[in-house]
Formats: structure tokens, C-alpha cells, sequence
């Protein structure tokens, strides 16, 4: 067999490898439902329940968050951070978690918000500027 | 609805629109023109060519129109436009003026465009046989990407966004629009993500983007030889190119990695972040395409990979700029765009030069110049190209896991990125990293065509064996070998690369000067994977915390390290070898900074060393706290320090404050249960956090603004408070004025005391002192994580090496180069 044969053979085991391994390596998004089946970490895509009371107090201490979300089916559950509260949090729109399901709480290790305000603001400063016609 | 609206400029924004469908139709009017210039058969006529260039230099002079336009906008707070609306602020300083203009997908598509233009007439200047087919390319890519700025209703859906749309057209429907005097109640714009304020911020988009525009000259070469059917001679041209796309966007890549290192708090130089990632495929697939370029230029093989290198780079660069501005990355990238409504736009732009790329390889098949014979195994060009297909696999990695997203859209599927990408990336990257970094060591035994076997390998195994035993000290010494083993095998052979490319260096210095500028590029990238490797590696939280209430046994013991400690003003904490006090904040609109006081001490309790860190906060209501790190850099690690969360006042309130809107109420409630003391001078009164002593009393205290007269007496307690190894003074005044007692109190804001004389006690020849003390909640505090990243500088010093090793190269080719 030519060189080069080989090393195109060697090129597609490599991809096709990598390719595989990559799709074991992946996770699933979930609901709170299936974290509690499961025991292995997933992620969940929801939305923080802004009524529910968010719990961060640094004197008490400094690497303990919690919050309330619902996920994408509508099913709410208490959700622990180790750390501070990320910025902005409270204005977020989306949340995206990975953790899994201790007892009754979700223990996320990993929290990504969205925003999509952050970089056109134009609700919230809509909700502003009728507050200042309201108050002349 | 035709309300006439007041105080709004319209002039420049008309301008600018004018501009814009200038800028695409001239555009338009280049890509036809040099289209059938190329492809006139008639030599003489230069009708067509003359059409294009006229066409190209109108579209440069309307695409600079659009930029003075835009900059007029942001610079006069005109607000009526959406995009100074959102992006600006009054309060911003002109340099931030600058980086909030490409803050916006708009602004940063302006520059591509901008920069695009730039190399075009470069190329118009300089392509000489060339320009005809090139510039269809070039034009082609500016009538896309003039495209991405129209912003004008077409059957329906908007093409494009333009930068010059109003507010009030934005937000149609908001009650306050149909007023004919709103612009009376837009006082100010949102200003810029206090992120972004960095000037990094200022520099780090154009030096990108020029990177990504000029990924398309190689590609357009490409393009021109396969269509002109000049297989062979587009490659010469083509690596000059190259080499500057490959330095600029390097470049471009390092400063966003330098900034989110400084600036940022993700804690880090580099986060396989899919925004980041979509820059580097095309950077690395680009290099690949260089050396597979100089192989066929030197030997005639690898024809094919070297085209497809190269087209395929630029068809990266636009799937990267799909990616991040679609909005398809929304659930996996904190940093993207959101969807402008421009997704199958985007997608079009991408496909379009995948077609060109594919029908052309297609059509001229079988007229390629494949080298049918076999390379010889000792010879470097058969291991530079196997190198570059390594690289060319490793970002087939990043690209798979990058695009998961595009996957699930495309099949329906509902795949999630991976946990821990960042492992993932890392093994994977640096797995293929050692094979790279393997063969750069070792190509430069070789010869180009035949090398003599015996010869070789003597002294390339002479490097490696050293190389092992160096890096095997470099490993122990900073604990790699805790590590994965790839991670190992990884310092050996960068260790191994940066090597033999110090001999290659060193010959040439001496002799063939020619050779100096890849060798310093590759020692350079050497140096950057080592850098990378230890310092990302065993970069350690020194912050990590023992201490604070524990919710629960299990909670605890399911969570460490904890990352976060807390620090109260003026109480030390030991951290990592350091003893930490938070002393104290100063305040520098918009920004607030926290001093932070390292001590290190030696056994017997000196100081050996001290210095203070000022990482700084800025409280805004529209983004909530936003810190920025401050780092101390030592030779050889780095200490990166951040505050996580602190409770200070929002920048608004302080603004006031700092204009004297200060209310003195009544602020008992801010402290404990006040505690009265009956004392006499020298008596010592204890409290949570110390012990005051009572020094004297002083009969002729005064009161600032309050005159004494006659009978009136004013008696000042000269308190001496001992907290935390710290000594303070205070003098609490208490003052009969006509009839009446007043009392003046004191604070001492650094133990969170105020103290008061509350009254006289002549019966016991005593006074009474009353103290109030913040309860621990009410006390300034931060939190803060630390972390110490080892030979950073490796990295740094490797990336400007590496930079400095590309310019060598491009002057090289270029003096090469004899373009007719």
C-alpha cells in the first residue's frame, strides 16, 4: 500500500475518533424530573422564579447561592450554587444549569444566564422612560 | 403616522444610509466590472478593469462616509439613533466613544468592511496580473458584507441591520414615540457594559478584525488560480497573505486573551468559549495552509491540501462570524451576539463562497497539478504536511464541539455541550498540540526532498534525549506530573520544538539568515504552549476558604474547594502564605476600588514583603456589579486578585453624594444596640473587636462652625481604640450651649464604631461614652477569590516571539516575490 494511503486511513481513524468521542463526552439537557432518574450531571435550560426569595448572604457565607427556577416543562425546584451570586442575575431572562439532583435540591456547579438586554436594552428602558412621563 | 418630531437629527443618519447602499451598490458595480475584465478575451480594452477599480474606490470613500457618520452620531450623543442609544452614554470618555462603535454587530461588521476595503486597494495597487480575478473575490465579499449594514425592507424581511436606524423606529409602539417632544425625556444612552471599558476593548476589535478581513486575500487567490487556471502561480502571492492574516489575527486573538486575563473575571486567559474558539479554527487552519503552501512550493506535493487549506480558512472565518452573530450559540456562550434578525443571511454569506470554492474544485478536477509520485518519509516536507493535517484535525475538534449547537438546529436533536468542556478541550488539543509540537521539533533536521538518515537521526536524537531530561525537570519542579499525562508528554515535546529551533536559530544567525524567521515563530509557539500548559495548569485558588457557616455536612463536603472568602475591613486573613487585610476603598467615578493589603512573613513574624492590590468594582444599575481584577505580576507567577461580590452604593448614588446630597439622618439604625460606659480618664472600655481607652478630656474642644461664648463649655473625650493591631483616635464632644447639652459624635467608619459623649456625670467624676457598634452584617466586607498563575509569562513572552517570527517570514516571501 502507498504511504499516503495509509496516512489518509490514519487521518480518517483519527477523526472518526474524535468525532465519537466527543458525542460520548456530551451531555444531555434535561428537566429537574429526569435529574432526579438520574444520577449522572445534566444540564437544565429554565427560568429563575423571580417571586421566590434569591439567598445570598456573604457574612453568613460567601460561597453559598440559592434560588428557585422552573425548567423548560414548567417544573420548579430549589437550586444551590457554590459561590457568589453572579452579576445581573436577578435581570436574567434565561439560565442554563449543570448540576444534578441532591435529595430535593439541584446542586449546580456551573451557571450561564442570558441576558439578551445587556447588549440591547431597549425593554427595559422603555419600562424607564414611561416611570419619568409618569412622575412629570 | 407623520408626527413631526422635535430636536431630532436626521441629517446625519441620512447621510449615512446613502452611504450604505453606495457602498453596496458600488461594491456591486467592482464585483461585475473586474468579473468581466477577468474574463474579457479582448487585452486592449480596459474598459471593464477601469468600471471596477472605479467601482472599488467609490465603495472605500462611501464606506469611510459611513464611519464619519456613525462617529458624528456617538461622538454628539445624538440618541435618537438607536445605535448611540445603546451603545453610548454621555459620561464616556472619547477612547470609550471609539470601542463603544464597534461594540455592536453593526459597528464591528462597519470594520470588517472597513478594513476589507483597505486590503482591497492594496491589492489594486500591488496585484498587477492578479487584480482582475482577485478583486472579483474581494468585491464579491464586500457586496456580501456591505449587505450585512442595509438594514431596508425587501419582500417582507429586513436585509441587513443598519447602524443608522432611529430609536423610535426600533421601538415602535412604546407610548412615549408618539410624542412629538420626546426627545425631551431621552437624556442619556445606556453607555457601555462597563466590561467593555478597557482598552483593550479599543484596540483588540480592529487588530481582530483586520485579521479576519484578510483572510480573504489568500482565499481569492485561491480562487483566481483555480478559475484563471493558474494552478501553480497563486501560491506565491498567496503565502505573503497568509503570513500577515495568520500575524494580525494571532495577534488579535492574544489581546482578547490578554484582556479577559486583566479585565475579565472568568479567571483566565482562555475559556474554549465558542466565541473564542470560532477565532482560533480559522487562525489555526490558516497556518496549516501556510506550510503546506511552502511544501508545494518547494516540492510540488500536497497541491490539493494546500488549496483546500486555504479555502477552507476563509469559509471558517465566515461560519465563525455565523456563529457568533446568529444567535445560534444563545444557550452555550456567555460572550455572543444575540440574533439580529440577519440568521439566514449569514447562513447565505457562508454558503455562497463554500459553492464558489466547491464548483471550482469540482470543474478544474482533473487539470490539478497532483503530484503522483510518493514523498520521500525523510524529507520535511512529507512530516510538515502530516503536521498540518494534524492541525487541520484538531480544529475538525473544536469545530464538532463548537457547532453542537448548528448540530441540534439542523437535526432536531437536543445534544448539550459537554460538562467539563474545558478538560474535554484540553486533553484533546493537547494531545494533538504534542504531535505538532513533536514534528516541529524534528522537520528541522530534515532537508526539503532527501535527507541523509544516519545524520538525522544522531542529532535529533541527541535534542530529544536532552529535551527529556530538561523538561523532565521543568515537570517535577512544577508539579505537572499531578496532572494528565498528555499534559507531560506535551512540556516534552514544546520543550523539544523550542529546541531544535534555538539550533536552527543560532545557524542561521551565523549563516542562512533566511531561515531566522520561522525558527523564531516556532520558538515563540513553543514558548506559548509551555506558558499555557503550566500556567493554566497549576494555576491554583489561593483564595480558597476554611472558614464561613456551614449550611449543611453535606453541602460541604459535595462542594470544595470553595473559591470565595470573605474579608472584613482591617481584619487580616491568611491566604495562601499571605497574610490578606482588606484596608480600605477608594473611589474613582465610575470605579471603585478596594485596596487590598498582601503580607508576607518570615518565620520569626517579619515582613518581608508588602504590597497592595486594587482590584475595582463599578455598581450600575443597568449591569449590577462588575468587577475588574488587579494583578501582581512576579517573574515568574502571577497573582490575580477579584472581588466577588461587596456592598457598595450604586454609581449614581455616589455621584450625588460626591455633589453634596449627603443625608446626615439619623443612621442609629445601622448599628447594634447602643452600650453606655460610665468611665474616668484611664479606663479602659472593651468592645466586640478591641478595647478604647479614655486618655483625657479636653476642656477646649471645639466644633467646627459652632462659636463659643460666656458660659458655654465644650468637653472632647480623647478616645484611643486598639482593634486588630490598629490604633485610632477619636474625640467625641459633648457642649452646654445657653441651657442646653449637645452631643457630637464620632465615627471611626475602619472599625465600624461611632462613639458619643452622652453625658456628664460630675457627681462621680465621670463621663459617660456611649458606643455603637455595626453588627458584622452592616460592616464593609468583600468577597474575594485569588489565584496564582506560575510562568505566565512564558506564555506572553511566547506569543510576542511568535509574532515577531511571522513579520520575519512575511519580509522574506516578500522579497522573494516577483510579482508581474
Amino acid at each position: 500500500m502507498k504511504k499516503s494511503s495509509i496516512f489518509g486511513l490514519v487521518v480518517i481513524a483519527i477523526a472518526i475518533a474524535v468525532i465519537i468521542s466527543t458525542y460520548s463526552s456530551s451531555s444531555t439537557y434535561g428537566s429537574f424530573n429526569d435529574a432526579k432518574k438520574s444520577e449522572a450531571t445534566l444540564q437544565v435550560v429554565g427560568h429563575l422564579n423571580k417571586q421566590k426569595e434569591l439567598y445570598y448572604d456573604a457574612t453568613k457565607d460567601a460561597n453559598y447561592f440559592s434560588f428557585y427556577m422552573k425548567d423548560n416543562k414548567g417544573q420548579e425546584c430549589k437550586v444551590i450554587f457554590t459561590g457568589t451570586k453572579p452579576q445581573d442575575f436577578e435581570r436574567s431572562e434565561q439560565v442554563v444549569l449543570t448540576g444534578k439532583m441532591v435529595g430535593s435540591e439541584f446542586h449546580a456547579s456551573k451557571i450561564l444566564m442570558k441576558c439578551p438586554s445587556k447588549y440591547t436594552q431597549d425593554k427595559i428602558e422603555v419600562t424607564e422612560v414611561n416611570a419619568k412621563q409618569a412622575s412629570i | 403616522m407623520d408626527t413631526a418630531f422635535k430636536g431630532e437629527h436626521l441629517v446625519p443618519g441620512h447621510l449615512g444610509q446613502f452611504f450604505i447602499i453606495l457602498a453596496f451598490g458600488a461594491a456591486l458595480l467592482s464585483a461585475i466590472s473586474y468579473y468581466f475584465a477577468a474574463t474579457s478575451t479582448d487585452k486592449l480594452d480596459k474598459s471593464w478593469l477601469r468600471l471596477g477599480r472605479l467601482g472599488y474606490w467609490i465603495n472605500t470613500a462611501s464606506v469611510i462616509g459611513i464611519g464619519v457618520c456613525l462617529f458624528y452620531i456617538i461622538y454628539n450623543h445624538l440618541f435618537e439613533y438607536h445605535y448611540a442609544y445603546a451603545h453610548s452614554s454621555r459620561a464616556l470618555p472619547v477612547y470609550y466613544i471609539i470601542s463603544s462603535y464597534w461594540e455592536g454587530q453593526e459597528g464591528s461588521f462597519w470594520l470588517w468592511t472597513f478594513w476589507q476595503a483597505v486590503l482591497g486597494n492594496v491589492l489594486i495597487w500591488k496585484a498587477k496580473s492578479w487584480e482582475k480575478p482577485v478583486m472579483t473575490v474581494v468585491s464579491l465579499s464586500q457586496v456580501l458584507l456591505s449587505s450585512m449594514l442595509i438594514g431596508v425592507e425587501l419582500f417582507g424581511t429586513r436585509v441587513g441591520s443598519s447602524p443608522f436606524i432611529l430609536l423610535r423606529d426600533v421601538m415602535q409602539g412604546a407610548p412615549i414615540f408618539s410624542r412629538p417632544d420626546y426627545m425631551a425625556y431621552i437624556k442619556d444612552g445606556n453607555g457601555l457594559n462597563p466590561l467593555l471599558q478597557n482598552y483593550w476593548m479599543v484596540i483588540h476589535p480592529p487588530t481582530l478584525f483586520l485579521g479576519f478581513a484578510s483572510m480573504v486575500v489568500p482565499f481569492a487567490y485561491a480562487i483566481a488560480g483555480l478559475w484563471q487556471k493558474k494552478y501553480k502561480d497563486w501560491v506565491n502571492p498567496a503565502i505573503s497573505y497568509a503570513l500577515f492574516a495568520v500575524m494580525v489575527l494571532g495577534t488579535g486573538i492574544i489581546m482578547g486573551s490578554f484582556w479577559a486575563y486583566e479585565s475579565l473575571n472568568f479567571g483566565g486567559f482562555w475559556a474554549w468559549d465558542p466565541v473564542e474558539n470560532a477565532s482560533l479554527i480559522p487562525w489555526l487552519t490558516l497556518i496549516g495552509a501556510v506550510h503546506v503552501m511552502i511544501v508545494y512550493k518547494n516540492t510540488g506535493h500536497a497541491y490539493f491540501t494546500a488549496l483546500f487549506l486555504t479555502l477552507i480558512s476563509f469559509v471558517l472565518v465566515l461560519y465563525a462570524s455565523f456563529l457568533t452573530r446568529s444567535g445560534i450559540l444563545g444557550e452555550t456562550s456567555v460572550h455572543s451576539f444575540t440574533d439580529a434578525g440577519m440568521f439566514w443571511h449569514l447562513v447565505a454569506d457562508v454558503v455562497l463562497f463554500l459553492l464558489l470554492a466547491i464548483v471550482l474544485i469540482v470543474i478544474r478536477w482533473k487539470e490539478l497539478p497532483i503530484s503522483q509520485k510518493e514523498e520521500e518519509t525523510y524529507s520535511r516536507e512529507f512530516w510538515m504536511f502530516v503536521g498540518s493535517v494534524f492541525l487541520a484535525l484538531s480544529c475538525l475538534q473544536l469545530v464538532f464541539v463548537t457547532s453542537i449547537p448548528v448540530w441540534n438546529a439542523m437535526f432536531g436533536t437536543k445534544i448539550a455541550p459537554p460538562n467539563d468542556k474545558v478538560t474535554l478541550y484540553n486533553v484533546f488539543q493537547g494531545a494533538f498540540a504534542v504531535v505538532i509540537a513533536l514534528f516541529m521539533g524534528f522537520t528541522q533536521f530534515m532537508k526539503y526532498k532527501k535527507t541523509d538518515t544516519t545524520r538525522f537521526f544522531i542529532t535529533s536524537g541527541i535534542y530529544l534525549v536532552t529535551s527529556l531530561v530538561i523538561s523532565a525537570i521543568i515537570i517535577y519542579i512544577t508539579g505537572i506530573y499531578k496532572l494528565h499525562v498528555v499534559y507531560m508528554l506535551l512540556m516534552f515535546t514544546a520543550t523539544y520544538s523550542v529546541m531544535s529551533n534555538a539550533k536552527v536559530l543560532s545557524d542561521a544567525i551565523k549563516g542562512k539568515f533566511k531561515l531566522a524567521g520561522s525558527a523564531v515563530a516556532h520558538i515563540g509557539f513553543g514558548l506559548l504552549l509551555i506558558g499555557a500548559l503550566i500556567s493554566a495548569g497549576t494555576s491554583k485558588v489561593v483564595s480558597e476558604n476554611t472558614t464561613g457557616e456551614q449550611y449543611s455536612a453535606e453541602f460541604a463536603k459535595a462542594n470544595d474547594p470553595r473559591e470565595n472568602i470573605i474579608m472584613y475591613k482591617n481584619q487580616p486573613v491568611q491566604m495562601g502564605g499571605y497574610e490578606v487585610t482588606y484596608i480600605g476603598d477608594s473611589i474613582s467615578l465610575p470605579n471603585h476600588y478596594f485596596k487590598v493589603d498582601y503580607k508576607k512573613r518570615d518565620k520569626s513574624g517579619k515582613i518581608t514583603e508588602e504590597f497592595v492590590l486594587k482590584p475595582n468594582s463599578q455598581a450600575n444599575r443597568k449591569m449590577g456589579l462588575v468587577s475588574s481584577p488587579d494583578t501582581k505580576h512576579y517573574l515568574f507567577h502571577d497573582l490575580y486578585t477579584h472581588v466577588s461580590m461587596a456592598p457598595i452604593k450604586y454609581d449614581d448614588e455616589l455621584r450625588e453624594e460626591s455633589m453634596g446630597h449627603e443625608g446626615e439622618a439619623n443612621d442609629d439604625k445601622n448599628y447594634d444596640a447602643p452600650v453606655a460606659h460610665a468611665v474616668q480618664v484611664g479606663d479602659t472600655i472593651r468592645f466586640r473587636e478591641g478595647f478604647m481607652v479614655l486618655k483625657a478630656l479636653n476642656k477646649n474642644a471645639h466644633v467646627q462652625d459652632i462659636k463659643l461664648s460666656g458660659n458655654d463649655v465644650a468637653i472632647g473625650a480623647d478616645l484611643e481604640i486598639v482593634s486588630h493591631g490598629k490604633t485610632y483616635m477619636a474625640e467625641p464632644v459633648y457642649m452646654i450651649k445657653g441651657s442646653n447639652g449637645y452631643d457630637f459624635a464620632r465615627k471611626v467608619d475602619d472599625v465600624g464604631l461611632k462613639l458619643r459623649l452622652s453625658q456628664i456625670l460630675p457627681k462621680e467624676g465621670k463621663i459617660e461614652i456611649t458606643v455603637y457598634q455595626q453588627p458584622e452584617s452592616k460592616k464593609p466586607y468583600i468577597v474575594m477569590r485569588a489565584i496564582s498563575f506560575p510562568y505566565i509569562n512564558f506564555f506572553w513572552s511566547g506569543t510576542i516571539i511568535m509574532v515577531i517570527g511571522f513579520l520575519m517570514s512575511i519580509f522574506r516571501r516578500n522579497k522573494e516575490l516577483k510579482t508581474v
